[in-house]
């Protein structure tokens, strides 16, 4: 890796969910434009998160949609 | 005017009642999708997920006076949805321990990158090195109790605090289950990832 910057790599995660200050967040910022390899890593890690997301959703069966709704306790 | 006669306020308040109920249930259904996705992945099949879904609506319909108008329900179908699992005796057995995890975040984009022949590809590319599948067993791979934080936070993108909410545990250790998780999913991914 280009850098050896342990604290990016510790930064990235909480980065992504939004948990960081606003004085990390500029550190962490200030450092992915000033060091390509970890821009490129936040970027794979971005895209890695989201495609987990879409990769592991399953939709709702019809027939289990129909069966949720004859559970129902009030009438329409 | 009787007893069981109900005066005019009694009736409006049922009324009410009975309106709020009806919302609540509409609310609860237009949910299902979004709380079938992360239910899924909460347990090992398809058949396990439905039969869960359908306890989890039967409870809460039931249930419904439980809930706090203008609090997340979505939180609150899965917290009846993961207390059900926990009932079923999913916890009964203790997760095996684990293998040290030495490798960093990195570790997955490296050993992608390494199955490529370009010097510098595009993270998009490295991306690619995996498959749907992939990610589904990978997924079903990791440990239940880091499994049930990730699937909600990273699939079900509830917040630290709602997951701590939905199973019942300190925000502190929903954080360090998440980053265990995180890293032992990356850890099966790359596993699977190199010899497909």
């Amino acid at each position: 890796m280009g850098c050896g910057c342990d604290d990016c790599e510790a930064l990235m995660q909480p980065y992504i969910d939004g948990i960081l200050s606003d004085d990390e967040v500029r550190e962490a910022q200030e450092h992915l434009a000033a060091c390509p390899p970890c821009e490129k890593r936040f970027r794979f890690e971005v895209s890695l998160r989201h495609f987990v997301r879409v990769a592991a959703s399953e939709p709702i069966s019809e027939e289990l949609r129909a069966k949720l709704v004859g559970l129902r306790t009030t009438e329409v | 005017m009787s007893e069981s006669e109900p005066t005019a306020t009694e009736a409006r308040r049922l009324a009410e009642e009975s309106r709020n109920r009806v919302r609540f249930e509409e609310e609860a259904l237009e949910l299902s999708d979004q709380v079938y996705r992360v239910a899924r992945r909460l347990v090992g099949s398809r058949e396990e997920a439905e039969d869960l879904m359908q306890e989890a609506y039967a409870r809460a319909f039931r249930s419904w006076h439980q809930y706090q108008p203008g609090t997340n329900l979505r939180a609150w179908l899965l917290r009846i949805l993961t207390n059900l699992n926990i009932d079923r005796g999913r916890r009964t057995q203790r997760s095996p321990d684990l293998q040290p995890l030495e490798e960093g975040d990195y570790f997955l984009y490296n050993r992608l990158e390494s199955t490529l022949p370009d010097e510098n590809p595009d993270e998009e590319r490295v991306i690619e090195r995996l498959s749907q599948n992939a990610v589904v067993d990978a997924l079903a791979d990791v440990p239940h109790d880091f499994r049930d934080v990730v699937v909600l936070v990273d699939i079900g993108e509830f917040s630290y605090a709602d997951a701590a909410q939905i199973l019942d545990i300190p925000v502190g250790t929903v954080m360090s289950r998440l980053h265990r998780g995180r890293r032992v999913l990356k850890k099966n991914l790359a596993d699977k990832a190199v010899t497909a």
